[in-house]
């Protein structure tokens, strides 16, 4: 195969400590190499006056599985252009499909794509759900994808930690489960109280206990924090937190730090957890308070969901707090679900609005976190896609990042109060391109155990994003001059250029195989579905997947 | 075939379906035996003479369902399944209000009432009373609220019966008023306001239903279903448990709606994709004579047969629908059935769990998708 030169570019690569030096690349058979004395490349590219970075990694975007798909069935009409029918793509190798808050798959591959990400994660994976969930995401083109497995409100692992069992068992139960439903990690949300709202409980703080369980999110947070520890999954657990959305839960997000006692975890939307309750509106930032928790420990790292004004739809686990939030849907109706005595979903419309108070505090202090965090290989851009706003809102959350004078002009369009006293008004920092490719694809490659992935060293995947220079960052980064994945041109100018089917992430760490005893057991009792039928095979992750390309990550030597 | 596990008698009526005589069974044109590769030319050909064609049926698992998305925006037919209007009930009520519902195993440990809203479920799901636990250590009571005139189906063991006068959109309309405090629970309101004390003082309350049961216009009962629900959450727990979706119906649905961003009965039409849950009803536009080509998927063998309309008709089913395809203008192509002679995926009822289909024997029939692939290639080919 021919070699590729990319000439001219300044290369932004934090991973290997490149910082806008003109560089070339040189790509062939889909990886980054130093090309042999005298190789002549077969194709050349000139991107003089653009800047090279690895492809995007978005670690944090419900991009399919259940509750995304009930978001699309619930939101027809958010695919409409006015009294007519969204167009049909021009693009002879696009096929239709809506976009928006609820894109059809196809569309999130293409316009991730368009905007130089090459990866994105599903963070809220159902066991049960995992083939709905695998399936999904092989049909989003292009985008290399994973997800991470939900844990800590399936009634089997809570009756296996109130009746204490051994923390071994606890361990290589949560060991099978990543291996059966082929995930990358595993996601923990609102801890235990998924299930205690199954219960009829409303409410449940870090060191409350579950009604019916008697355990608290504190044990199953610590608890499922330490078997990833021990099985060696690189991404450690992935914490949706408790109280979310609840003025004064910066106190649950401190605790929950509190109870992972030094082990390490990412705790996902912190936007959403980091509200104080001082003010007359009794609803204040507690960014900074938040800022201080994350720089103090080195363990947690964080991804932000910031908000963005406009209408969205809001799809969680979390039934409890989606419940209690239902009442502000808009559109007024929402969907929920208790699943399989495992999760729940909560699918809720919103419209996030600048001159609403809540709203405008909330865009506010997830700008806050950003730019008080001092460590970037610790905090991620996200939006919590759809959550917080659309994937699409990326390149406007660069520029807000990037351009003090741009933000501060935005923040002065906000509901007055805001307006006038947020922290942010104060905050003069200005992340740079560096910091940028460390948020948006260093610090994800690196925290998921992703070695050739993020960065652009000799041995890396050639997912490459060009970007033609230009001081409005938000223009710069919608449409990158180039997209390369896996050496192949995808994406020119804003165009798809080729649908490749993109590669599946996943981990399979080892675990004691005899507690699959204990799981026929509790599954012939349960008696929803055949025990021989849960666990995905990698022929069968193939066809769910449309035939991409498997990509174990290497699991780490265990520290005990 | 032996059905292992269960005694379910439509699992059994299903598999009897399957002879030995499968494996020798051909592609027809116009009724007469061809080679498959002439079905697969005459196939296209009549969806390229076609200006608006219709896709029904859709019999078929998620690799079928990902196999017809792309043929149907190469020739912009509009898709809706067999029992679409059933299908549209429960997502017309759920696009205008919302839903919470359950899944099987939540009912089954969780449930202590479970109403079955104006039918009564095991007489087409033979497992549905012993898959929520009844009969199995199961705590729940099951009630059915049938009209007083209805013929009294066979209640199986264990199921009470509450009778109401009138239509199910009045009785649940005054069962919903009374549930929220509307209407006071006394004499006046009789058995209905003694269902909503019930289903107040359960602490898991599962209102179950078939939305293929519902007469026209069931959207409104599931709205008032999911109002009942809604309520009861204010104070205790509840959930709807909607029972249906079969035969592929709920996972072409679910495959169509996450690669376009939009649920059945669509098209990829010259304006754009178009989600019309009225106007693209699959029953009258063969009656109303909108549509010039019918492709018909029925690969299970438990669908209707293809309906009889005076049009170009493609059928991708079960041998035993060859007899259904005759006369000129039809081509008839034999496939495999997921999880007999191939293997597949097909959403389970409550919607949540996709089930792994296995291959039990080797049938030599084509796939849906295959048929499909080869239909989308040959139709690229004559339009290039």
């Amino acid at each position: 195969m021919t070699t590729m030169r990319l000439r001219g570019g300044r290369v932004i690569d934090p991973a290997n400590g490149v910082d806008g030096q003109v560089r070339e690349l040189f790509v062939r058979d889909g990886r980054i190499v130093t090309p042999a004395p005298g190789e002549a490349a077969g194709e050349e590219i000139d991107i003089s006056g653009c800047i090279v970075m690895a492809g995007g990694i978005d670690m944090h975007t419900h991009i399919g599985g259940g509750k995304v798909n009930l978001a699309r069935l619930l939101m027809p009409e958010m695919q409409r252009a006015g009294p007519n029918p969204i167009a049909l793509p021009a693009n002879p190798l696009e096929l239709a499909s809506c976009g928006g808050c609820t894109p059809g798959t196809l569309a999130t591959g293409y316009r991730y794509v368009e905007m130089g990400y090459t990866a994105a994660f599903e963070p809220a994976m159902m066991a049960c759900n995992a083939r709905h969930t695998h399936m999904e995401m092989g049909d989003t083109p292009i985008l290399d994808h994973g997800a991470y497995v939900m844990l800590g409100n399936d009634e089997l692992f809570l009756e296996m930690l109130s009746r204490g069992a051994d923390f071994q068992r606890i361990r290589d139960y949560v060991g099978w489960t990543i291996n059966a439903a082929k995930a990358m990690g595993v996601k923990v949300v609102n801890p235990g109280g998924i299930s205690a709202f199954k219960f009829n409980q409303r409410k449940l703080d870090v060191d409350e206990n579950h009604v019916h369980w008697q355990v608290t999110p504190r044990q199953v947070v610590h608890t499922l924090a330490k078997a990833l520890r021990e099985l060696g999954v690189p991404h450690p657990l992935h914490i949706h937190g408790s109280n979310l959305g609840v003025a004064g839960n910066i106190q649950s997000t401190l605790e929950t730090i509190a109870a992972l006692e030094g082990l390490p975890a990412h705790l996902t939307h912190v936007q959403f957890h980091a509200y104080g309750t001082e003010g007359p509106k009794k609803f204040s930032s507690a960014a900074l308070q938040l800022a201080e928790a994350v720089n103090a420990h080195p363990n947690v790292s964080i991804d932000v969901g910031q908000i963005m004004f406009g209408q969205t739809v809001t799809a969680s686990g979390d039934t409890m707090r989606q419940h209690a939030q239902s009442g502000l849907a808009s559109p007024r109706k929402w969907i929920g679900a208790d699943i399989e005595c495992e999760a729940g979903c909560g699918v809720v419309p919103f419209r996030y609005r600048d001159q609403n108070f809540v709203n405008a505090l909330q865009w506010a202090i997830g700008l806050e976190i950003f730019l008080l965090v001092n460590d970037p290989w610790r905090v991620v851009l996200t939006t919590d896609h759809p959550n917080g706003g659309p994937f699409t809102s990326y390149p406007h959350l660069i520029r807000l990042l990037m351009d003090r004078s741009f933000r501060a002009e935005q923040l002065a369009k906000l509901h007055p109060d805001v307006a006038a006293n947020a922290a942010l008004n104060s905050i003069t920092r200005e992340l740079s391109l560096y910091e940028i490719a460390i948020m948006t694809r260093a610090a994800p490659a690196r925290l998921l155990g992703l070695k050739d992935r993020g960065h652009l060293g000799e041995g890396a995947a050639a997912d490459i994003a060009v970007y033609r220079e230009d001081a409005d960052r938000e223009a710069m980064f919608t449409t990158p001059a180039y997209v390369f994945k896996d050496g192949a041109l995808v994406a020119r100018a804003g165009r798809i250029t080729a649908v490749p089917v993109g590669g599946t992430h996943f981990v399979a760490p080892d675990y004691d195989r005899s507690i699959e005893t204990v799981l026929r057991k509790h599954h012939a009792a349960q008696g929803s579905v055949n025990f021989d039928q849960l666990a995905i095979g990698h022929d069968e992750l193939c066809s769910c997947c449309n035939g991409g390309r498997l990509l174990p990550a290497a699991c780490f030597e265990r520290s005990t | 075939m032996l059905l292992a596990g269960s005694e379910c008698p439509r699992a059994r009526s299903g598999l009897s379906r399957f002879g030995a005589a499968l494996a020798s069974a051909q592609p027809k044109i116009d009724g007469v035996a061809c080679d498959p590769a002439a079905a697969i030319e005459a196939a296209a050909r009549i969806l390229a003479n076609s200006r608006q064609p219709l896709f029904g049926g859709l019999g078929t698992d998620v690799a079928g369902a990902r196999a017809l998305y792309p043929l149907a925006c190469l020739t912009g037919a509009i898709c809706d399944p067999a029992g679409g209007a059933a299908l549209l009930h429960s997502l017309r009520a759920m696009q205008d209000r919302g839903a919470f519902t359950t899944t099987l195993a939540e009912v089954r440990s969780r449930a202590d009432l479970i109403v079955c809203i104006g039918s009564l479920p095991h007489e087409r799901y033979p497992e549905f009373l012993r898959r929520c636990g009844i009969g199995e250590g199961g705590a729940a009571s099951v009630i059915a609220l049938l009209p007083a005139s209805s013929p009294g189906g066979a209640a199986a063991d264990g199921i009470e019966i509450v009778c109401f006068e009138g239509d199910l959109f009045d009785a649940m309309a005054l069962l919903a008023a009374c549930v929220a405090g509307r209407v006071a629970i006394n004499d006046a309101a009789g058995s209905l306001g003694a269902l909503a004390a019930r289903l107040k003082a359960s602490r898991y309350a599962v209102l179950a239903y078939e939305a293929a049961q519902l007469p026209a216009q069931g959207a409104l009962i599931i709205e008032a279903l999911n109002r009942i629900v809604s309520t009861l959450n204010q104070r205790t727990r509840a959930a709807a448990l909607p029972l249906g979706g079969g035969d592929g119906a709920s996972t072409v649905n679910a495959v169509f709606t996450w690669l376009s961003g939009l649920p059945l009965r669509t098209r990829a039409g010259p304006k754009g994709l178009e989600h019309e849950p009225l106007r693209f009803d699959a029953t009258r536009l063969l009656e109303e004579r909108s549509v010039d080509a019918l492709l018909w998927i029925a690969s299970f063998g438990t669908e209707p047969a293809p309906p009889t309309a005076d049009l170009p008709r493609i059928v991708l089913g079960h041998p035993d629908f060859a007899a259904a395809v005759q006369g000129s203008g039809s081509v008839f192509i034999p496939v495999s059935t997921p999880g007999i002679g191939s293997a597949g995926h097909l959403f389970r009822t409550d919607g949540s769990v996709l089930m792994p289909l296995r291959a039990v024997r080797e049938d030599g029939l084509p796939s849906v998708a295959d048929v499909l692939g080869r239909v989308t290639r040959a139709l690229q080919g004559a339009t290039a």
